[in-house]
């Protein structure tokens, strides 16, 4: 029975069960906190509107793109780098077939 | 009949799939219910396949012979055509038909009748036929044929909606690259045919010395399976065929992605594992980790969603390969943690169908709600698809290996089995789930979270059922995996680390 909830990893097991359990105890004592936390929060109120320095914004969104994005922007000349390769051009596709296929024939031959 | 069902599991949905548009002209609804009854054929004798092979070994099935199990001639020289089923075969076949069990019903309320819907189902049977064809042969001609078979299914598949602009000119690359690839294989099967006469792919590889004839097949076979199976820098054709293909069909070309990966691991451990060196270990294993690193970064580029997820699917090939070349790396002193890494890559193949599976379907219903897919133009739809957004939360955290989902169960099998072998495999392979987890908590945030937009198109309840299947799927895999693993996963990465052996003399005797 206990070989069906968990697995060797060579090193040690991995049990899920035993994580859930855990979870769920952090889970609880999470829960436990925030109901002692402060109760002035009213739903459908001013409070529910982000504040943008005080601006009011009409439909106020994140975006996909707007997370992360400081990271995005660090990446984006490996990212440019990137999708210069995937140029949706077959002849630059084949091209990199050719060179993977004579670097493998290489390895395999040498 | 039983006796026949590994034929069974391949002939009837390549027969049946050519007679669906004869179905269809009696009725839609009784080509429906052909499909769904081919569908449930192939996952019943799938199914009666894999529990012979897991508790009985291996299975040979030979056509055209007086009883299926006359593998060889006088002389000890097969000659027939041959299925040659052990529990990595078997392995592959179950993953094939829970993903065809998931496919078709949502396929059949998905696409609509005046854009084809007689076709797509019949290149979907086809597929599937070449898929199962690939899983179960033992003959290295017939695996050739079976891989045309899957290239010219999924082509027309991803190349089905003819009216874009796009679809066409994806197939157009993915089917230049595939008859590259196509070819390729074909040659290397010449070579050794014109080296040792023969086909079968058991008395080939007891026959091989190491010439430089079989290291240049080898290179080829390396060459176009990598491509088919997607491992950077060939990976180009993936992105763009997932992305335009219907996406419940996508599923499909998953699983025809993972079939090739199926076809190395044949080639690399039963064809030539008795004269493999390491250095093509090594190159599956920078390969799988090109390819991991490279789709994740791409994936953050995207902002199209059905392209993001196909990069997320490409970059879980990565896995695979690291996994599974770990294993190569090691297969001349098998200490344990090549092992672990091996059922770690064997495991991941059966997580990333379910996983990238139901991000692809959590895709169509986006798509068929909100007619786009473009991340700049979603958002809010959490609060009118609460169980799309539930589903691909889900799928989102186990293709980014977050326990206890089933993702995490197969990567820290890998993790540990990489570590062992250079820790810095496994960092490189840790920092690039981090970087997926950001990635498609980005995607959950775009397009389901934010102010309520409205709804007006539901999601057919078949699409539904279907996610919640590989859902539930996902749960059990990641809570209960040690049952799994030992019923399925150890077997097959026995079968192809160990079990050579046992594969030639279960065809050749002795």
């Amino acid at each position: 029975m206990t070989e069906a909830i968990k697995i060797e990893t060579g090193q040690g097991y991995w049990a899920p069960l035993i994580f859930v359990v855990a979870l769920l105890g952090v889970l609880i004592l999470a829960v436990l906190i925030w109901s002692r936390g402060r109760r002035e929060y009213k739903r459908g109120t001013e409070q529910e509107l982000p504040f943008l320095s005080g601006e009011k914004v009409e439909n106020p969104r994140v975006g996909a793109l707007h997370l992360y994005w400081g990271l995005a922007e660090a990446l984006r000349p490996l990212l440019e780098r990137l999708r210069g390769w995937h140029s949706g051009n077959i002849n630059e596709y084949a091209g990199w077939f050719l060179v993977i296929l004579a670097v493998v024939v290489l390895l395999v031959l040498a | 009949m039983s006796a026949h069902a590994p034929i069974l599991a391949i002939a009837v949905p390549l027969l049946g799939g050519f007679a669906t548009p004869l179905l269809a002209k009696l009725h839609k609804r009784i080509r429906d219910l052909w499909v769904l009854l081919i569908v449930l054929f192939v996952g019943v004798a799938v199914g009666y396949v894999a529990v012979h092979v897991f508790t009985q070994g291996i299975w040979v099935y030979v056509l055209g012979a007086r009883h299926p199990q006359e593998t060889v001639v006088s002389g000890g020289f097969p000659i027939r055509i041959m299925l040659v089923v052990d529990a990595m075969g078997a392995f592959m076949g179950v993953i094939t038909a829970l993903m065809a069990l998931v496919a078709f019903p949502a396929a059949l309320k998905y696409l609509p009748e005046e854009e084809g819907k007689t076709l797509a189902l019949t290149l979907g049977s086809l597929l599937l036929a070449g898929i199962m064809g690939m899983a179960y042969t033992g003959d290295l001609f017939n695996f050739f044929v079976f891989l045309e078979v899957t290239s010219i299914a999924a082509c027309a598949l991803i190349g089905f909606r003819t009216w874009t602009s796009r679809a066409p000119e994806a197939a157009f690359k993915t089917m230049l690259l595939f008859s590259v690839s196509g070819l390729l294989f074909l040659l290397a099967v010449a070579f050794l045919y014109g080296e040792y006469g023969a086909l079968n792919l058991a008395y080939v590889s007891v026959l091989l010395r190491g010439s430089a004839v079989d290291r240049l097949a080898l290179a080829l076979f390396l060459g176009a399976l990598l491509m088919k199976a997607a491992a950077a820098p060939v990976h180009f054709w993936a992105p763009d065929a997932y992305g335009e293909a219907p996406a419940v069909k996508a599923l499909l070309l998953v699983v025809n992605t993972q079939v090739s990966l199926y076809g190395l691991w044949r080639v690399l451990f039963t064809l030539y594992g008795g004269i493999l060196d390491t250095t093509v270990g090594w190159l599956v294993v920078a390969m799988g980790l090109l390819t991991m690193v490279v789709a994740a970064f791409m994936a953050l580029a995207q902002t199209d969603l059905g392209r993001l997820v196909a990069y997320g699917a490409v970059s879980q090939i990565g896995y695979m390969l690291l996994g599974v070349g770990v294993g190569l790396v090691t297969m001349s002193g098998r200490p344990d943690y090549g092992l672990v890494a091996m059922k770690g890559g064997i495991f991941h193949m059966l997580n990333d169908a379910l996983t990238v599976g139901l991000l692809f379907l959590c895709v169509a219903a986006v798509e068929l709600v909100k007619g786009t897919r473009d991340l700049r133009e979603l958002g809010g739809l959490g609060h009118g698809l609460p169980e799309v957004a539930l589903f691909f939360l889900v799928a989102s955290l186990a293709l980014a290996g977050i326990p206890p989902l089933n993702g995490f169960a197969s990567k820290i099998l890998i993790y540990e089995g990489s570590f062992r072998a250079s820790p810095i495999l496994a960092a490189v392979a840790v920092l690039t789930s981090i970087l997926l987890l950001a990635v498609f908590a980005r995607a959950f945030q775009g397009a389901f979270l934010g102010p309520r937009v409205n709804v007006e198109v539901r999601v057919p309840w078949p699409i539904l059922v279907s996610m919640g299947v590989l859902a539930v799927g996902i749960l059990i895999l990641g809570l209960v995996p040690g049952f799994f693993v030992e019923a399925m996963v150890t077997p097959a990465a026995k079968a192809l680390w160990l079990g050579r052996s046992l594969y030639l003399s279960a065809v050749l005797g002795g």
